[in-house]
């Protein structure tokens, strides 16, 4: 293996970190959604911070030897795909971390409201279904898909 | 640096491939992760069933259709190491997988006993350990 197969392998493991961690994010997200209990809210809730640490480190990683791709081989900086990639890529981080935010405080909710006597809560089933936290973390993961697209077909390239 | 030209023909098949094996490692840590944490409540042992079911075996089957189309557009003469790992992971992880599946079900309907649970854990974390490993081959292609 020379020096370009290593920086694909380091590469491609950064991607199977941040959308392996965005499946497992989605996964316990879609099972929390079916349940009404806080305290089964709260534990599929606080099962994401595995996904979170996946999908940051997925993030530096990609991006870092996703740059030092570039140099190796010697795309060009200006390639409409490494800068539609690089705009996604800020995107998805944007994204993922608002809709990580909110979701942090729905679990915080459920939380405290096991902790208060674990009866189902109107406010806590409505955070839960809140449109923008779901988009926020859905756009995120399309952002992401579309990255991946974009590194497969490299339009321009 | 031949895998930088690619016949445009592969892009899709490729695309789908690496899909589903990313959703395969992501879907298989979720099952690992919550039959391991499933003494909490007998709430993740369903969670873990229910992620082998519907998210696990089809993502196995979306990389391993995937695979076998590009596979059916490259001319790779012989069979190298990298692609013999790669089809051992697909091929025997059915198998690990859809055992997994009938001992998470069973995990299911005997929420007193431990050891299905623990062992949804030990089989999907070798899994994953497994997948990985075809995703360094697949990827580096060492000895090509």
């Amino acid at each position: 293996m020379d020096a370009y197969d290593w920086l694909l392998v380091l590469h491609v493991t950064g991607a199977f970190l941040l959308i392996g961690g965005a499946v497992v994010a989605g996964v316990f997200n879609v099972a929390a959604l079916r349940r009404e209990r806080p305290s089964e809210i709260a534990l599929l809730l606080g099962l994401t911070r595995w996904a979170v640490v996946a999908i940051s480190a997925g993030l530096l990683v990609t991006l870092g030897f996703g740059l030092w791709l570039v140099h190796h081989v010697g795309y060009g900086w200006g390639d409409a795909w490494i800068v539609a990639s690089l705009a996604l890529w800020a995107a998805s981080g944007f994204l993922g971390s608002r809709g990580g935010r909110l979701q942090r405080e729905t679990r915080v909710l459920a939380e405290r409201l096991a902790a208060q006597g674990d009866a189902p809560s109107p406010e806590l089933r409505a955070r839960l279904r809140d449109p923008v936290a779901m988009a926020l973390s859905w756009s995120s993961g399309l952002a992401a898909l579309a990255i991946l697209a974009l590194m497969i077909w490299k339009p321009g390239a | 640096m031949l895998a930088l030209v690619r016949p445009d023909s592969w892009n899709l098949p490729l695309f789908l491939h690496v899909l589903g094996a990313m959703a395969l490692v992501g879907a298989i840590a979720a099952t690992a992760i919550a039959a391991g944490r499933s003494q909490e409540s007998p709430l993740l042992r369903r969670v873990a069933f229910m992620t082998l079911v519907t998210v696990v075996l089809p993502s196995w089957v979306l990389m391993r259709v995937a695979g076998e189309w590009i596979n059916s557009r490259e001319d790779i003469r012989g069979t190298p190491g990298w692609l013999d790992v790669g089809y051992i992971v697909g091929d025997a992880g059915l198998v690990v997988l859809l055992v997994t599946t009938i001992i998470g079900w069973w995990s299911t309907r005997r929420p007193e006993r431990s050891w299905p649970a623990r062992t949804v854990t030990a089989l999907a974390s070798l899994y994953l350990v497994a997948l990985l490993v075809a995703m360094f081959a697949m990827t580096g292609k060492p000895g090509a």
